[in-house]
């Protein structure tokens, strides 16, 4: 669940510079029915996706980019000169970055369910000519995943050279190898996991009861502009504590107190710069995300378990062809090491190729956004060693 | 080559004869994944490696070697009996805390175990361990004692006394002089700078 509040704050700045420049986002009308894992339809969805790079004549060097629960499509480059901020996973991808833009067409689009392009509750309903709300469908990884087949499908692609994602994305990294086979050579997941744990679900729910129990969420039925902000906004602070950890916290504000508190200590204003940055965080969160769609994908989180889902972990990657790459980070509390060690202990089992890397940050989970050259190492390795195997007798 | 190169490569050509083509290998310690790398191309094997370190593990991913960075005992208790066909522990024995866990667990997730060591009961070592009363310090083990890992010296009269105590059947052994290449069967604990054994239950 990257915080994108905060890419650069976490991982200091982006250059301006380089990049893959101005992109423009484009919509994908899909105008068939389109069935649900819950066996909910909808008359046909939109998904909003950025590409960058270049096709290839064969197709197939197609890299994927899965976003997570608050992010979107637009993770790379800006929308115009003056963006304040670039994507969200601008500092990976570009021109001779890890996920390397010269060599590879990447494709990146908003998920079903979400509110930034894609259809999801806050689109309208046709039938009512009023937002969804939450008549719609309820969403899951796999339905996130069939949809983007379907716009892969739409632009041509033979074949993808890999799918990265971290957080819901890695769920989705690891439902595409299991769901298109054929169609995945690479896997690469970062800060995930097989099975959303009870802890994960109890801070989704406490995000959601924020929402439910505001009176302007009013049974999702709201205006686009209004709806429960109060209730959205603490969701996103609560939300974000999880992301990141105790020592980056404390490095970052400590118990530093706003110039202006000092003169009322006694009062519950906000004294500590904390304090004033999660209210932040909040705020700026309610002016790009609706709250259904928050209702929405927190639960696609939730039912997520591929172990229940196929009776066994590794009956769920027993088709599983691709060759796959997962990253825990130390300091992830949300999708600790060991559940990210599971999806690779399972892949072996399994007989498949499966690596597992393990990066020391104190940034916590929101550590797989890090400007690292070790991970951008790691992730460019993955991604570009050939597959013919070379003997090199330097130990 | 440097003289050191060439005896790491004597020690991979030695367990590239016995390691069977299209088998599944484990390699405890795997570094950067050369020993690995070479079975891969060599012997078809699906190989997997183990290594604690980050960028030992991007190593193998730049080779093409599947590697999982982690504990060694924590990964193997997650396999069922026999899963490999052959675990190896070439130069890694003498670095572990628990050395006779591993082998046991070794020998329950393969079918068969190589391990290899430097013997430190040869003669130049014994001889410079009374001489200058020191730890032994050579073209493998350069550090000083202060510099190294918590090491766990060991010669091949100890590890045969381990095989005989936990009942471990030798099925294969390669005992090498101090240049790493000519066999040494006499008097091997003196005489044999390098030892490699195939282990079975």
């Amino acid at each position: 669940m990257p915080d994108l509040d905060d890419v650069s704050a976490a991982a200091g700045t982006v250059p301006a510079t380089g990049g893959v420049g101005i992109v423009t986002p484009r919509d994908f009308v899909h105008d068939q029915p389109f069935t649900f894992q819950s066996g909910q339809s909808l008359p046909g969805f939109t998904l909003r996706y950025e590409t960058y790079g270049r096709l290839n004549e064969t197709r197939d060097n197609v890299i994927v980019i899965c976003h997570a629960l608050s992010g979107d499509h637009h993770c790379a480059g800006r929308h115009s000169p003056d963006d304040r901020k670039p994507g969200w996973w601008d500092n990976l991808i570009g021109p001779g970055r890890a996920v390397d833009t010269d060599k590879f067409f990447v494709v990146c689009a908003n998920c079903l369910g979400g509110c930034v392009g894609s259809t999801g509750p806050s689109s309208l309903n046709p039938a009512t000519g009023r937002p969804y709300g939450i008549s719609f469908p309820f969403v899951t990884i796999r339905d996130m995943v069939r949809s983007q087949k379907l716009l892969l499908d739409h632009l041509g692609v033979a074949a993808l050279h890999a799918v990265i994602g971290g957080s819901m994305g890695g769920m989705q990294v690891l439902q595409w190898g299991i769901e298109y086979p054929g169609f995945v050579r690479r896997l690469l997941a970062m800060a995930t996991t097989s099975r959303e744990g009870a802890q994960a679900i109890a801070f989704n729910e406490v995000g959601r009861q924020a929402i439910m129990q505001d009176p302007a969420w009013n049974h999702g039925d709201y205006p686009k502009d209004g709806g429960p902000r109060t209730g959205l906004a603490i969701a996103r602070m609560m939300a974000h504590i999880t992301y990141v950890s105790d020592a980056s916290m404390d490095r970052k504000f400590g118990r530093r107190k706003k110039a202006d508190a000092n003169r009322d200590a006694y009062t519950f204003d906000v004294q500590f710069e904390v304090e004033s940055y999660l209210r932040h965080q909040g705020q700026s969160f309610i002016n790009r995300f609706d709250a259904n769609s928050y209702l929405y994908i927190t639960r696609a989180l939730d039912q997520f378990d591929l172990a229940q889902a196929y009776g066994s972990l590794e009956a769920a990657f027993a088709p599983v062809q691709a060759e796959t790459l997962v990253v825990g980070f130390t300091s992830d509390w949300l999708f600790p090491p060991e559940q990210n060690r599971t999806i690779a202990l399972a892949l072996l089992r399994c007989g498949k190729r499966a690596t597992y890397a393990e990066l020391e940050t104190d940034l916590g989970h929101d550590s797989f956004l890090l400007e690292s050259e070790d991970l951008y190492t790691l992730v460019r390795s993955f991604l570009e060693r050939p597959t013919a195997v070379e003997v090199d007798f330097n130990i | 080559m440097t003289r050191l190169v060439e005896k790491r490569t004597v020690d991979m050509q030695i367990i590239g004869d016995w390691v069977e083509p299209h088998t599944r290998v484990l390699d405890l310690g795997c570094g950067k994944g050369a020993l690995l790398g070479y079975l891969m191309q060599s012997k078809q094997v699906t190989a997997i490696g183990v290594d604690l370190d980050f960028h030992r593990i991007t190593a193998c991913v730049q080779r093409g070697v599947t590697a999982y960075q982690g504990d060694m005992l924590g990964f193997m208790r997650e396999f069922p009996d026999r899963f490999f066909d052959r675990v190896i522990c070439s130069r890694t024995v003498q670095e572990l805390d628990q050395p006779a866990a591993v082998i046991l667990e070794a020998l329950r997730v393969g079918r068969t175990v190589t391990v290899g060591f430097v013997n430190h009961g040869f003669w130049k070592n014994r001889l410079a361990a009374l001489v200058r009363g020191r730890k032994v310090r050579n073209e493998i083990y350069t550090t000083e004692w202060f510099e190294s890992r918590p090491a766990n010296p060991l010669t091949i009269a100890d590890f045969e006394h381990f095989c005989r105590a936990k009942q471990i059947r030798i099925a294969r052994r390669a005992l090498l002089a101090g240049n790493w290449r000519t066999p040494r069967r006499v008097l091997p604990n003196l005489l044999a700078g390098y030892a490699l054994y195939d282990l079975t239950r």
